[in-house]
């Protein structure tokens, strides 16, 4: 049974990591995010700083830390691009969180639940875009379910493969 | 208080945070007139400041990313992949040694143009200058089609200028900075530029849908628009010059929430997918460089050997025909004035001869229809014209029964001459020929 008790959990398994890379994995993701597209084309269906933000709120266990790298990368991101500054920002923030509340609960080191989760936030963080830029804030735009299906689908296959390579990074007792 | 913060804390700081980007975003947003609200096109300060920031962070290790690629691409092909290179290199500078003479033709073709359209009135932009700029980056998210190149202002880039392959146009520079440009893709959803269908010169506003496709909206329904049509730019935007290539209809659909317009799908001429250079059209002013305006007179000077070329041949050949004409014989009468002479007859030489009726009563010695006779012979001996063209077996008024059969057999061994071999033994002139009287 992976579900255990939150305090049990909590006491055993926070991830701690060296400084450097609490800085370079979220840029490397920003660039690669910026950069793969040229070379995947229409297909580029993943949101890298998406799977990071997750990444180090299931890690951490922090609902303030994981809000405040989804705030910060969804920040980064909707400042490269040509839209407002604010609507990734948002997203990732509540992403973030709610994957930091979660992280408290179960196990996340079972990477059927790792999947699972973040196709779940993958498909939330999208909501939470279309309803604030939409409801929120008025705009109009066309939106593509379909497309975010595949992009939570992209970010799962990610996660199988990214995060035991973070996994390595994290500082041992 | 301090325990209820404390108890409270992520929901407050995630509260607060929320808080401080929505503010953000309404300070970002306008409200028109017609009721929609929309992005602010042009950034506030403190919004580009962000941009830059962001920007200035992420774009060092995206072009070391593509310094890195293109270095190993032009490792394989600028020294490993060198075939065949020398020769296709020979081939090349002779190719732009003529292109350059061509071009310089064609703008002074374009400068007279200009003149006459300026004297009629017409305001006609052409692209003069451009800079040519390397993509490196994209924003990342597909809601934001734009993409980054490696000039900026100190390229002499600036708003607004247009995007171009030498495929079609791909989109207009949104934002520049120092060494940077931010560039909006014309597949994004918020772009929009003028356009013209080239075989049925409807025009409309290119758009991008959430899909990255190209469609063409505002037009009203009409059975003439088919796929494979030529979509160019209208110039009316103020940002595309006019004539560009857009690409060309792939599919036409009715419109979902008005059936009285029609979407047009357009393929996008340049692959705005997988761009690496592009071409920055920074001015449509005319300045033309030392090099152009010395190819112009070049081309001025060539055209100008050329036509005395052409007129001295025509004058030599008009000599060669006059010459020709005094020296052939018969061809000039001297007795006749200039304008009656035979040179000037424009008469056809052989007129067709008149159809005779055929006989009544046809007997032995009647001509056999459908036979031919290329000649007749005469009384007198003397070869007629052949009634050939009139395609019957006619022997001339005349012509004794025994005769015109041997003109009808001697029809087949026509000479060169226009004389049948069978005539060598007719009667002189005002004998009878043999077997004439019964």
């Amino acid at each position: 049974m992976s579900f255990i008790g939150a305090s049990f959990r909590r006491d055993i398994e926070i991830h701690r990591y060296p400084l450097l890379v609490y800085i370079l994995v979220p840029l490397a993701a920003l660039v690669a995010q910026a950069w793969l597209p040229r070379v995947f084309g229409q297909y580029a269906y993943f949101d890298l700083p998406l799977v990071v933000t997750i990444y180090f709120a299931l890690g951490r266990r922090s609902p303030i830390q994981g809000t405040l790298m989804g705030a910060a990368l969804g920040l980064f991101e909707d400042a490269l691009s040509h839209l407002a500054i604010g609507l990734n920002g948002i997203a990732k923030s509540i992403a973030g969180y709610l994957a930091a509340s979660v992280g408290v609960r179960i196990d996340v080191e079972n990477h059927t639940i790792r999947v699972a989760l973040t196709f779940l936030l993958s498909l939330v963080s999208g909501a939470i875009y279309l309803f604030v830029s939409r409801f929120l804030l008025g705009l109009e735009f066309q939106w593509n379910w379909l497309g975010e299906i595949f992009k939570a689908i992209g970010n799962s296959v990610i996660v199988l493969l990214l995060f035991p390579l973070l996994d390595r990074l994290q500082l041992r007792d | 208080m301090e325990s209820f913060l404390v108890r409270y804390r992520n929901h407050l700081v995630l509260l607060t945070i929320l808080a401080a980007q929505l503010i953000g975003l309404g300070v970002q947003v306008r409200h028109s007139r017609a009721g929609r609200n929309s992005l602010d096109p042009s950034d506030s300060a403190g919004v580009r400041l962000i941009r830059f920031w962001a920007e200035s962070m992420v774009s060092p290790p995206e072009r070391l990313i593509h310094g890195v690629k293109s270095g190993a691409d032009n490792l394989w092909t600028g020294y490993l992949d060198l075939r065949h290179v020398r020769q296709q290199n020979l081939e090349l500078e002779q190719t732009i040694g003529r292109l350059r003479l061509e071009q310089a033709a064609l703008l002074e073709d374009a400068r007279q143009g200009q003149r006459l359209q300026a004297l009629l009135g017409f305001q006609q932009r052409y692209i003069y200058a451009t800079v040519a700029a390397q993509v490196f980056g994209t924003s990342g998210s597909d809601q934001s089609r734009v993409f980054y190149i490696d000039k900026g202002s100190d390229s002499g880039l600036a708003r607004d200028m247009a995007v171009v392959t030498a495929d079609g146009i791909v989109g207009k520079v949104r934002d520049v900075f120092p060494h940077n440009a931010q560039v909006l893709a014309i597949n994004d959803q918020t772009s929009g530029a003028g356009v013209l269908l080239e075989t049925t010169r409807i025009r409309g506003i290119l758009k991008g849908n959430v899909s990255g496709q190209l469609e063409v909206v505002g037009v009203l329904s009409d059975e003439r628009i088919k796929p494979g049509e030529k979509v160019v730019t209208a110039g009316g935007d103020l940002v595309f010059p006019r004539g560009l290539p857009v690409g060309v209809v792939s599919k036409v659909a009715s419109d979902s929430d008005n059936p009285a317009y029609i979407d047009v799908m357009v393929k996008s001429s340049a692959n705005l997918d997988r761009l690496d250079e592009v071409l920055v059209i920074t001015s449509m002013q005319p300045r033309f460089s030392a090099q152009e305006k010395q190819d112009m007179a070049t081309s001025e000077t060539l055209d100008g050997a050329q036509a005395a070329a052409i007129e001295q041949q025509i004058q030599a050949q008009q000599k060669a025909a006059q010459i020709t004409a005094e020296r052939l014989p018969g061809l000039t009468v001297p007795n006749l004035p200039p304008d009656q002479q035979p040179i000037n007859d424009s008469s056809p030489p052989n007129p067709i001869s008149p159809q005779p009726q055929s006989p009544v009563h046809p007997d032995e010695f009647s001509p056999i229809p459908g036979d031919k006779v290329v000649a007749g012979v005469s009384d007198d001996g003397a070869a007629s014209p052949a009634p050939a063209a009139a395609g019957k077996t006619i022997a001339p008024p005349g012509t004794p029964p025994r005769a015109e059969n041997a003109a009808r057999n001697a029809h087949a061994t026509v000479p060169p001459s226009g004389r049948p071999a069978s005539t060598a033994q007719a009667p002189p002139a005002g004998q009878t020929a043999p077997g004439r009287n019964p």
